[in-house]
């Protein structure tokens, strides 16, 4: 069973819809009373910073999101939203991972909307699991996190080479959308829920 | 950290020298206005222009070419090269260029820069100091200064110069890679500074980010591709576009003449299964006949597929976009109601983030402009469609759509020069839609404009192209494309 956080913002059906695909159940929780921090989590983020992290106070997932212990997932805004701060809104995030959250530079158009390469600066990490070096996922975003090199664990080129595959102990993210990358994405997604 | 295309002159044409080196002459013979259109087209904001015949000769010899730069692209420009008076200069910042670039008489004549920024601002002049083994060099690097680099800097300091472009010579047009070390020695004493010389390839432009420079200038690097200025391997991407009545897709010639092409959610998995890298769905009828899009096939397309889609058609309410991604869809396509009610699209944006808000732009060409046309392509509004373009960007739309009447269904040709208007005119993504005909048409919208996406509809939906096919045509035409 893995619990999807609900805002009131994200795509939330793309990734049920993946996970129903992959055969893993799953169920949407939208407010931090029913959080399981022994359950396996997938955090989806669509929005912008600022509301969002409105919204996960209000929610009560602010505080309780920090103190899950099992693996969870950041996709898109949920792994911005991980960071300590991001330029958008000017917003103070969850802080669980080292670092802020940069927009592009306008060298680039913005946002990045398609698929991207990633390559993958930590191949043994158990969310890469058969999934070929520089593989193309599907990114849609502006803003791309700067975490610490430790924390790196997969990298994309737009304008600037950005971490599009974060870990720090349990938690993890992703700056693309997996649950929109055709098969490889469903790949990772099966790789987080069933070997991480 | 601003990064500034540079472009060398010599009889109005580009050029590089190495090392400063008159006789070492790299001719790249292109027209510099086209080059300057295409570092804008990149995102470039900011030029950097040497009039090589004028340093070498003390006075301005390719001014025409340069101005001609400044009014066909609008781009901001530093220029140099023989500007030694004060009225050599004042001529050029009267003619619509940014920045004059000083180098020799800066040094043989501080109060020329003093003047200078006391008339036009300190943002307006800039030094530029060519340095070889800590020695300041001038008269087109042809001649020792004299002075030392600290001498110069000391200098420079005293006449409120703020701007300073450092170019360290031994490296220059050597495709060695930045030297840290020397750029350290300006670092630090008050000057935003620019270097130029040496940068070679993106780490170079990753260390100068981390000293914190205030500019880079690249030549050569550019001109032989070792430095793309859109560093990325963002794929272009091939989208099937399915227009939807009563649930089914239709493609009508001009929006007329509609005919039944199938089974949206059977035609959906066919594409993505076939390499498609994105979906469009367009409830055509929504808008004439006041309809909300089926939400069921909306669900239904997402139970089955996972790669992105894009719904539009009759969109004109925050709930209504709330509803179509909760239904699966990953943007919603806004038509007419962004031309009647633009506020509604920062709205859309604001509630949703600007990346899920893709606007269709209808143009018809109209003696020598385009027009936006809404309802379907029945009503003409008037509006300059590249106006309309830009004021979308600014209200938060996060991708454009660009059609044409013209071309719809014509099967002869993406609308080039249109796309090509819109994307030097915006710094958002672009799809190119209406008028594909042939493989050809997909590789000239991606070779000739800076578009990010194709689309087609019947042509993929008969067969008449197949998606693998097209993809390995285009990547064998060396285009980056997701397989």
């Amino acid at each position: 069973m893995i619990q999807i956080i609900d805002y009131g913002a994200g795509n939330l059906r793309s990734v049920q819809n993946a996970l129903t695909q992959l055969g893993i159940e799953s169920k949407v929780i939208s407010s931090a009373k029913e959080l399981k921090t022994d359950c396996k989590t997938i955090f989806p983020g669509v929005g912008a910073a600022g509301m969002a992290m409105k919204e996960l106070n209000e929610r009560g997932f602010a505080s309780a999101i920090p103190q899950i212990k099992v693996p969870f997932l950041g996709i898109c805004l949920g792994m911005q939203l991980l960071m300590d701060f991001s330029e958008e809104n000017n917003t103070d995030c969850l802080k669980i991972i080292k670092g802020n959250v940069r927009k592009f530079q306008t060298t680039v158009k913005i946002p990045q909307i398609g698929w991207n390469k990633v390559e993958q600066k930590n191949p043994a990490n158990l969310i890469f699991k058969d999934i070929p070096d520089q593989s193309y996922f599907y990114f849609v975003n502006s803003y791309f996190v700067d975490p610490e090199p430790e924390n790196r664990i997969g990298t994309t080129d737009y304008g600037t080479t950005f971490a599009s595959v974060i870990n720090k102990d349990n938690f993890y993210g992703v700056q693309f959308h997996p649950e929109k990358s055709g098969e490889i994405g469903l790949k990772l997604l099966n790789n987080f829920c069933k070997s991480c | 950290m601003l990064i500034i295309p540079a472009i060398d002159i010599i009889g109005g044409k580009c050029v590089r020298l190495e090392q400063g080196n008159y006789s070492k002459v790299k001719n790249y013979d292109c027209d510099p206005v086209e080059v300057a259109q295409g570092f804008k087209s990149q995102g470039i904001k900011f030029i950097h222009i040497i009039d090589l015949e004028g340093a070498k000769e003390g006075r301005s010899k390719n001014l025409k070419t340069i101005i001609d730069i400044a009014n066909q692209t609008g781009l901001d420009i530093q220029t140099g090269g023989g500007i030694r008076t004060f009225e050599d200069a004042e001529k050029i910042l009267k003619s619509g260029i940014k920045r004059v670039i000083l180098g020799t008489s800066a040094l043989s004549n501080p109060d020329l820069i003093k003047r200078l920024i006391n008339e036009f601002g300190a943002d307006r002049v800039v030094v530029s100091l060519d340095s070889k083994d800590s020695v300041v060099m001038v008269k087109g690097w042809t001649e020792k200064s004299g002075l030392t680099l600290n001498e110069a800097l000391q200098t420079l300091k005293d006449t409120g110069l703020e701007i300073l472009i450092f170019t360290d010579i031994s490296r220059d047009g050597m495709l060695q890679g930045i030297n840290p070390t020397t750029i350290k020695k300006v670092l630090g004493k008050g000057f935003k500074v620019i270097v130029a010389g040496g940068v070679t390839n993106p780490e170079d432009i990753k260390q100068l980010e981390n000293l914190n420079v205030y500019g880079c200038v690249i030549g050569k690097a550019l001109y032989e591709g070792k430095i793309k200025l859109t560093q990325n391997n963002l794929a272009k991407r091939i989208i099937p576009c399915m227009d939807i009545k009563n649930g089914r897709v239709v493609k009508g010639t001009n929006f007329v003449n509609l005919k039944d092409a199938g089974d949206p959610v059977e035609l959906a998995k066919y594409y993505s299964q076939s390499g498609a890298d994105e979906l469009v769905f367009l409830d055509i009828m929504a808008t004439v006949e006041k309809r909300d899009t089926l939400y069921a096939l909306v669900r239904r397309i997402s139970e089955n597929i996972n790669i992105p889609f894009t719904v539009g058609g009759g969109i004109k309410n925050i709930e209504d976009i709330r509803t179509l991604l909760g239904n699966g869809a990953d943007k919603v396509s806004i038509g007419s109601y962004a031309v009647e009610n633009p506020n509604f699209v920062k709205q859309a944006a604001n509630k949703f983030g600007s990346q899920c808000i893709v606007i269709s732009v209808d143009p018809k060409k109209i003696n020598e402009k385009w027009e936006i046309f809404i309802k379907g392509g029945r009503e003409n509004t008037n509006i300059d469609a590249i106006e309309f373009a830009k004021q979308m960007e600014q209200l938060g739309a996060g991708e454009l759509l660009v059609n044409s009447l013209d071309r719809d269904g014509m099967k002869t040709g993406y609308d080039i020069a249109l796309l090509k208007e819109i994307t030097n005119s915006v710094n958002i993504p672009v799809i190119a839609s209406s008028g594909a005909g042939s493989k050809e048409d997909f590789l000239k919208a991606f070779t000739e404009t800076n578009v990010d996406a194709a689309l087609a509809a019947s042509l993929f939906h008969y067969g008449t192209i197949k998606i693998p096919e097209l993809k390995q045509y285009l990547i064998k035409n060396n285009i980056t494309i997701r397989t």
